[in-house]
């Protein structure tokens, strides 16, 4: 069973869980027997390359996915008999999704016009929600007049209007230029906090995640493989695919001996556990240190200087025991103005942020 | 294509469509001024022209009978078919995707099979099972919705594809929205312009439509196209008032094209069975 | 789960599915009995071979003329802006549907004895004779009407799918026009073409009413062709209604034939560019 439940289920509030669910579309296994908690209030970002099985989740707590096994519960209810349309959810799509007939008005007064809610109270939460979305100067638009990031924001606005106990996200920024998507990423997150609803956030782009999450589960081929508060994903990776997936890193093979892993000069940490000869070390790029060339640590010279603005990312070349080694180091470019490429120094990188797995035995 | 045409390539075009346009007006033309001519002899104009063979149609109660059976008959047979077309196009895309091959099927048999060959085809299952209801109109009814229902079908589907009907379905049960309401609301609404563009389409083809008229029913619904034949046929030919008819049903039947192309500002419509090169669904 | 499109599939079934299969079944029965002898005397008669070889041509020469002017207008049309595309549209959708009985009558008084072309080229001097309604080269002249603004609606969505950046990529590439045409243009477009062929093929091959119209109208002996035949036999002669099933069979397997080459060549046409 995966491991990924976190405490157990509270009573009453918009908690949402999964309980062993398994969902397979002819012989692909979109989701394998997976469980998940996500916590009254909580972003919980679901993050993982094309084909984890995230946006399959996502549909399965919607409902337009129906599980083969296992449960899905909203608050403390099961979900299994209970269609889409009933079910406590507000979603907001990849591509809007919203009805091309309706204003930005109508369409978000769609959801309470179909539950009967009265006229009167149904436009004082409209209301609220065009406040809330900043949309109420374009109120009175059609889908096709107003830009994609104002289109997201009515998305939201419809998403929410009813009072849901879930919110639901299914790459909501995929869509969107950059500029338009880093503003209403925040603008997401400022909304779901201000309105305290528990939200499961659909994306294939970590530091979208990273940014907005409370906690993220990382998902590959259909199972969650590491589900964790972004800095803990970000600094303690559990698995190699987790170390590769969530920031930029280093990575480089080693020999274990004695027990140990060393990179001779740059550091010197305890091999994994079952380690079979080899073990695959990452280490990020701010995590570097370099020095001048006759300094402590490992000999290497520098091959290209990449300015990023605050931060210069050089790229290095070393020679060690085992071969020949490529790597990245992060440095503030007002210290590194003065170096050329070309130019011999020596790096070591703290054993506390080196992160070894075991190689399979079999290349 | 991106680079301007050149001089030589601009002339070619004009020429080729102003070849075309003649070759397209000249029989419409030709047809106009017969309805109008008193006397044609060998000129190639008229000798001089009247309104007196309208006039004489219009109070013809046989070709306004004729007339009004084709109205009549189209319509009705319009109605039938956007009754029975939608609910299908809709289910086949929302719910149950496997009806769509059976329904694509279907589509292609009035193209593949001459509509004499149904025609003949249809006689003769009558005859053998229920002969009692041979040559009734009820019959051509049936058979012309079922020829037509492909031209429904695509246009009724196309707007279907275009909308993103299955994803603003999708939004709306999410929303919390029955299907009735999904089906008033958000599916209708969305497939206007097909259902239009499909119901000019299939009164066109049911208007203009000989074959099953005639080896159906015959002579004991005198549609205008029957008329048009025997007129044509006849020795004491009537071309005026042949004339006059055909300049009249033209006019109707072009009043509709251009609420088609009007309609649909010019867009390519989805007229080539079982392909479209654009983009379904939004950008 | 089927229920919404019951009516539509019991619609197809009864008036199309059925009466294809009766008219199948009827071909090789006679009196009760399964027999190809009603084929065997339909392909040997030398009246119903002529009337089968001169269908297929006629379908053949309409569908190549119509698909050799129609090309490039299809073509033109395509790039056309909006606003001049949709007079042409309305203009071709006209064309498209002015057949039948009117078509053949506007024939006459277009390319009659004393139609309007035929006297304005006399009385240029042009010793000009107008083909005979019924005659091969007079169908085909009015089939054309319909079919060429056919073809051209047909084909011209097809044509969209050459897309401005190839030529783009191909100029940058320092190809000519006419490289960028034999080694791109033409290839993806082929198969599109070749469709639409086939389906003015398929609808030439089925037109009755006009031909009704023209073949009944002129002197002499009319061109034969299938649906003709069919179509006198229904209406007057009771006994040979097995000739007409045969034939029907006939034109409903050629029919088949060219729909199911049109399906295949579409769906390797549509490969390259979906």
């Amino acid at each position: 069973m995966n491991e990924a439940v976190g405490t157990n289920t509270p009573s009453g509030g918009g908690g949402v869980s999964l309980r062993e669910v398994t969902k397979r579309f002819g012989s692909v296994r979109a989701l394998d027997d997976v469980s998940l908690y996500v916590q009254p209030g909580e972003l919980l970002a679901l993050l993982g390359p094309s084909g984890c099985g995230k946006t399959t989740l996502l549909r399965a707590v919607a409902g337009l996915e129906v599980p083969d096994t296992g449960h899905v519960l909203i608050g403390d209810r099961d979900m299994s008999e209970v269609p889409v349309r009933s079910r406590p959810i507000g979603m907001v799509f990849q591509h809007y999704a919203l009805f091309p007939n309706l204003t930005v008005r109508q369409n978000i007064a769609f959801p309470l016009e179909v539950r009967g809610v009265p006229r009167e109270q149904a436009r004082a939460r409209v209301e609220e929600m065009l406040v809330l979305v900043r949309l109420d100067a374009q109120a009175d638009r059609y889908p096709n007049q107003i830009s994609g990031g104002q289109a997201q924001r009515c998305a939201l606005g419809r998403a929410l209007a009813p009072s849901p106990e879930v919110l639901l996200l299914d790459e909501p920024l995929s869509a969107l230029d950059a500029v338009v998507r880093v503003r209403l990423r925040d603008e997401i997150r400022r909304v779901q906090q201000m309105v305290g609803i528990t939200a499961l956030y659909v994306t294939h782009d970590q530091s979208e995640a990273m940014a907005i999450a409370d906690r993220v589960a990382l998902m590959n081929h259909g199972r969650i493989e590491q589900l964790a508060p972004p800095s803990e994903l970000y600094e303690e990776p559990r698995t190699e695919f987790a170390a590769t997936f969530v920031g930029s890193r280093n990575a480089v093979e080693l020999p274990v001996t004695g027990g140990r892993v060393r990179l001779p000069g740059a550091f010197d940490i305890a091999a994994p556990s079952g380690s079979n000869g080899r073990a695959i070390c990452f280490f990020r790029p701010e995590d570097v240190e370099i020095a001048e060339e006759h300094g402590p640590g490992l000999a290497a010279w520098l091959e290209m200087k990449v300015y990023l603005g605050s931060t210069t990312r050089l790229l290095l070349r070393a020679e060690h025991a085992s071969g020949e080694l490529s790597l990245h180091a992060d440095a503030p470019s007002r210290r590194v103005q003065g170096l050329d490429e070309g130019s011999r120094l020596t790096f070591r990188v703290d054993p506390a942020h080196v992160r070894a797995f075991p190689v399979e035995a079999s290349a | 294509m991106s680079a301007p045409p050149r001089r030589a390539g601009r002339i070619g075009s004009s020429l080729l469509f102003g070849l075309l346009a003649v070759y397209l007006l000249l029989p419409i033309i030709a047809v106009l001024l017969y309805s109008l001519a008193t006397v044609w002899r060998a000129r190639i104009l008229p000798d001089a022209f009247t309104l007196d063979h309208y006039v004489r149609v219009f109070n013809d109660p046989r070709i306004l009978g004729a007339f009004g059976r084709s109205f009549l008959l189209a319509s009705i047979v319009t109605c039938i078919d956007i009754l029975i077309v939608v609910p299908a196009a809709y289910w086949a895309r929302i719910r149950n995707p496997r009806i769509t091959p059976l329904l694509a099927l279907g589509a292609a048999i009035p193209f593949a099979l001459p509509y004499v060959v149904i025609a003949f085809g249809i006689d003769r299952l009558i005859g053998e099972f229920v002969p009692s209801i041979q040559n009734t109109l009820a019959v051509l009814i049936v058979a012309q919705a079922a020829i037509a229902f492909p031209f429904f079908y695509w246009a009724v589907d196309g707007s279907m594809a275009a909308a993103g009907i299955e994803r603003l379905s999708e939004a709306a049960e999410t929303c919390g929205a029955r299907p009735r309401q999904i089906v008033r609301r958000i599916v209708f609404p969305a497939i206007r312009m097909g259902v239009v563009t499909g119901s000019v389409l299939v009164f066109a083809v049911s208007f203009g439509e000989f074959a099953l008229a005639q080896v159906l029913v015959g002579s004991a619904f005198e549609t205008l196209p029957l008329w048009q034949a025997d007129a044509m046929l006849q020795t004491t030919g009537r071309f005026n008032d042949l004339a006059v008819t055909t300049v009249l049903s033209f006019v109707l039947l072009f009043l509709l094209a251009v609420v088609l192309v009007t309609w649909n500002r010019g867009q390519t419509v989805r007229l080539l069975p079982g392909a479209t090169t654009q983009k379904e669904g939004r950008a | 789960m089927w229920l919404p499109a019951v009516p539509l599939l019991l619609l197809i079934a009864v008036a199309l599915v059925l009466p294809a299969l009766s008219l199948v079944i009827g071909s090789v029965t006679e009196d009760g009995q399964l027999t190809l002898d009603g084929w065997v005397r339909v392909l040997t008669r030398r009246g119903d071979q002529t009337a089968i070889l001169t269908s297929l041509a006629l379908a053949t020469v309409v569908a190549t003329i119509a698909t050799l002017v129609g090309t490039p207008v299809a073509w033109l049309l395509s790039r056309m802006l909006p606003v001049g595309r949709a007079t042409w549209l309305a203009l071709l959708t006209v064309g498209g549907n002015f057949g039948g009985i009117g078509l053949a009558f506007a024939y006459f008084a277009v390319l009659g004895t004393v139609g309007m072309v035929t006297l304005a080229l006399q009385s240029l001097g042009v010793d000009f004779l107008p083909p005979r309604p019924s005659s091969f080269e007079g169908l085909v002249l009015v089939y054309l009407y319909t079919n060429v603004p056919l073809f051209v609606l047909l084909t011209m969505p097809a044509m969209g799918a050459l897309r401005d950046e190839w030529w783009e990529a191909a100029q940058v590439a320092s190809a000519t026009r006419w490289q960028f045409w034999r080694r791109v243009g033409i290839p993806v477009l082929t198969p599109f073409i070749v469709a639409g062929w086939l389906l003015i093929f398929t609808w030439s091959i089925g037109i009755y009413g006009l031909a009704y119209a023209l073949a009944g109208a002129g002197a002499a002996t009319p061109t034969q062709l299938i649906t003709l035949r069919i179509g006198v036999i229904l209406k007057s002669d009771v006994t040979e209604t097995w000739r007409a099933n045969v034939l029907a069979v006939i034109l409903m397997g050629i029919a088949i034939v060219s729909l199911v080459t049109y399906r295949a060549i579409l769906r390797r046409g549509l490969r390259w560019v979906t």
